[in-house]
C-alpha cells in the first residue's frame, strides 16, 4: 500500500512536469489557473479538512495579494518580490485582527462572518479606487522573471506555479502530520477533550486562518503578475464560494482533494462551455450531483471504490 | 437634515427592512423546521416573482390569480428539494456543511437556469391597489408601499399563528424540537420537513412578489436576497421566524440611516460590518432567546 502510493505520486508528478509541453497553449492556461486556485484552496482546505471551519472569505486575502502586487509593481515600480511580501505582511495582520474575535464563532455563523467579511471588502476595493482602481482595476502588471529569464507564456509560469504548489503542498503535508496537525483534528473532532490536553483552539484557529490567509495572498499575487491586471470583478462572492467549493469537491481532509478540485473548478466550467449558455446549468447540477452523491467529494469517492473493489477481490 | 428627507429615507429604510424581513423569515422558518441553512432562499423570490411576470405580462393572466401561482411555485419548488435532495442527505447522516453547499449549488443552478431561459432583462411587476401616491409626515408614498407594510405584517403574525394555534403548526414544530420523540407520538417528522420546505418557499415568492414593483427582478438579484436575509435572520437569532421580522427592519431602518449620513455605496460596508459585530457580541441574536431550542 505505501509503496504503491508512493509510485502514484511520483507517477502525477512526472505528468506534471512532462506533459504540459505537448498541450495545447490555451490547456496549459487553465493548468496555470488550477495551480493558483489550489494554492488559494488549500487555505481554505486547510481551514475546513483540519478544523472543520468554512471560510468563504479566501477573496479577501487573494484580493489584498492581488492588489498589493498591482499597486506596489506598478505605481511604485518595486521589485516583484516586494509585491509578495508586503500581499502576505498585509493579509496575516488583517487575518490575525479579524481572526481573533470572529473565530469564537461556530459553524454556520463562522461561515456566514467570513461571507460578511468578504462583502465589506468587496463594497471597500470597490469605493477605494485611489488604491484599486476600482471597476478599471490596475492594469500593465510586469511580467514575473527569474533573473534574466521572462516568464512571459503560459508554459513558462506553469512551471513556477508548479513549484510554489509543490512547496504549499509538502509544507501542508508536514503541518498535518505534525503534533499541530494532531491538535488540530483533536479539536475538530472532540474541542472539550482537546482542551483538556492543553490545546488552545482560538489561538490555534487564529494561527491556521493566519496560514490560510498567507496562501491566499500568495495565490492572489501570482494571479495578479499572471493576469497582468487586477479589478474589482476578480474578487466577487462567487469566487469566494468557488475556492470554498476546492477543498469540498475534490475532499477536505485530503491534500490531492484539494488539487483535484482545482482542476475542477477550472477545467470543468471550460469543458462545459461548449454547450453555450447552458454550461453554467450544467455547473451548478454537477456541484449538486457531486454534495450529494460524495459527501467524502471525488478523492473520498474514489478511495471508496478502490478500498470496494480491493474487498471484492480478497476471497 | 430637514424632516422631509428623514422621513423619506426612514419609509425607504422600513419598506427594504420588511423585504429582508419576509426573506429572513423563510429562512428562519427553514433553518427552524429542518437545520439546514438556506442558501437558496432568495431564489425562491427570483422564481416567484418571475413566474408572476410571466403569467401577466406574456399570458395576460389576471394580477391575484398569478400571484397565487407564483406563490405555489415557490412553494413547490421547496418541497421538490426537500423530496428531491435533503432527504436523501439525512438518510446518509450528511456532513453538516453539505447542507449549506447543497443549497449554494442549487442557488447558482436557478440563477444560471433564469439567465438561459430569461435573459438578462429585469423586470418590474405593477404595483398592487392603485398607483396613487400619499403624502406622509412630508414624505411621499406609493400606494403599493402601504400594501407591502400591511401584508409582510400580516404574513408575520399569521406565521407566528400558525406555529402556535394550528395543528400542523405544531407537529411541524414538535418534529424540528424533538424528531424522535414527534416520531413515537405518531408524528411523519418527514412530511412535516417537506411541509416546512413548502412553507419557505411560499414565503419567499411571497417575498419576491411584494418587491418587485419596487426592486426589478433578474438573475442576479437572488444572491444579494439571500445575504440580507441571512443578516436579518442572525440579527433577530436564527431559530426564531419573528426574530427574523424584527432583525430585517433594523437593518433596513441602519442602512437607510448610513446612506443619509454617511453614503448610499458604504451602505454594504456599514450594515455587515455590524453584522460580524452583532454575531460576536450577541451570538444568540437581538432577541436573546437560546438558539438551540426551537422557541
Amino acid at each position: 500500500m505505501k509503496a504503491s502510493r508512493s509510485l502514484v505520486i511520483l507517477l502525477s508528478i512526472a505528468v506534471c512536469v512532462a506533459l504540459p509541453p505537448f498541450l495545447p497553449r490555451h490547456f496549459v492556461d487553465l493548468l496555470v489557473f488550477a495551480g493558483i486556485y489550489t494554492v488559494a484552496g488549500l487555505g481554505v482546505g486547510l481551514l475546513l479538512g483540519q478544523c472543520g471551519i468554512a471560510n468563504l472569505g479566501q477573496i479577501v486575502f487573494y484580493a489584498i495579494g492581488a492588489y498589493a502586487t498591482a499597486y506596489l509593481t506598478v505605481y511604485v515600480q518595486a521589485p516583484a518580490m516586494v509585491g509578495f511580501v508586503v500581499g502576505m505582511l498585509i493579509s496575516a495582520a488583517l487575518a490575525l485582527t479579524i481572526g481573533w474575535p470572529i473565530l469564537r464563532l461556530t459553524g454556520y455563523f463562522l461561515a456566514l462572518a467570513t461571507l460578511a467579511m468578504g462583502i465589506v471588502a468587496n463594497a471597500l476595493f470597490f469605493e477605494w479606487d485611489w488604491l484599486t482602481g476600482g471597476t478599471l482595476g490596475i492594469g500593465g502588471i510586469p511580467k514575473l522573471q527569474i533573473f534574466s529569464f521572462v516568464l512571459d507564456t503560459p508554459l513558462r509560469f506553469y512551471y513556477l506555479v508548479l513549484g510554489v504548489v509543490a512547496i504549499c503542498l509538502l509544507l501542508a503535508h508536514n503541518l498535518i502530520r505534525s503534533r499541530t496537525g494532531l491538535a488540530l483534528r483533536a479539536m475538530r473532532d472532540s474541542q472539550d477533550a482537546a482542551i483538556s490536553l492543553a490545546v488552545n483552539p482560538r489561538a490555534l484557529r487564529t494561527r491556521i486562518f493566519i496560514l490560510s490567509a498567507l496562501l491566499g495572498s500568495v495565490a492572489g499575487s501570482l494571479f495578479a503578475h499572471y493576469g497582468g491586471f487586477a479589478n474589482v470583478q476578480s474578487f466577487g462572492i462567487e469566487k469566494s464560494i468557488n475556492f470554498l467549493l476546492i477543498p469540498v469537491l475534490g475532499g477536505a481532509t485530503s491534500l490531492i482533494g484539494v488539487v483535484v478540485g482545482a482542476l475542477f473548478i477550472a477545467v470543468v466550467p471550460e469543458l462545459l462551455s461548449q454547450f453555450g449558455g447552458l454550461h453554467q446549468i450544467l455547473f451548478g447540477v454537477a456541484l449538486i450531483g457531486v454534495v450529494v452523491l460524495m459527501p467524502a467529494g471525488l478523492t473520498g469517492a474514489l478511495a471508496e471504490v478502490w478500498r470496494r473493489s480491493a474487498e471484492g477481490a480478497r476471497p | 437634515m430637514n424632516v422631509g428627507l428623514l422621513a423619506q429615507s426612514l419609509l425607504a429604510g422600513i419598506t427594504n427592512g420588511l423585504t429582508y424581513a419576509l426573506i429572513g423569515i423563510g429562512l428562519a422558518a427553514i433553518f427552524k423546521g429542518s437545520r439546514v441553512p438556506n442558501a437558496m432562499q432568495g431564489e425562491f423570490s427570483v422564481v416567484g416573482a418571475i413566474v408572476v411576470v410571466l403569467l401577466l405580462t406574456g399570458h395576460g393572466w389576471p394580477y391575484w390569480l398569478a400571484i397565487l401561482c407564483g406563490g405555489l411555485s415557490g412553494a413547490i419548488l421547496g418541497a421538490f428539494i426537500e423530496v428531491a435532495f435533503i432527504r436523501y442527505m439525512i438518510r446518509n447522516a450528511a456532513p453538516e456543511d453539505s447542507y449549506l453547499l447543497l443549497t449554494i449549488g442549487i442557488g447558482l443552478s436557478i440563477s444560471a437556469a433564469v439567465l438561459y431561459f430569461f435573459g438578462r432583462e429585469s423586470h418590474l411587476l405593477p404595483g398592487f391597489g392603485s398607483d396613487n401616491l400619499y403624502i406622509i409626515l412630508d414624505a411621499v408614498v406609493r400606494e403599493h408601499v402601504i400594501w407591502l407594510i400591511a401584508i409582510s405584517i400580516l404574513l408575520t403574525i399569521g406565521l407566528r399563528q400558525f406555529y402556535r394555534t394550528t395543528s400542523v403548526g405544531l407537529k411541524m414544530m414538535a418534529a424540528s424540537i424533538d424528531p424522535v420523540g414527534a416520531a413515537s407520538i405518531g408524528i411523519d417528522v418527514t412530511l412535516m420537513r417537506t411541509f416546512t420546505f413548502m412553507l419557505g418557499g411560499a414565503l419567499g415568492a411571497a417575498a419576491g412578489i411584494l418587491i418587485t414593483p419596487i426592486i426589478p427582478v433578474d438573475y442576479m438579484i437572488g444572491l444579494q436576497l439571500t445575504l440580507k436575509g441571512f443578516a436579518a435572520a442572525i440579527l433577530g437569532g436564527l431559530t426564531n421566524p419573528l426574530g427574523a421580522a424584527i432583525g430585517g427592519l433594523v437593518l433596513g431602518i441602519i442602512e437607510a440611516m448610513a446612506i443619509v449620513g454617511v453614503s448610499s455605496s458604504y451602505k454594504d460596508v456599514i450594515t455587515f460590518s455590524l453584522l460580524i459585530l452583532i454575531m460576536i457580541a450577541m451570538p444568540q441574536g437581538l432577541l436573546g432567546r437560546a438558539g438551540r431550542t426551537g422557541g
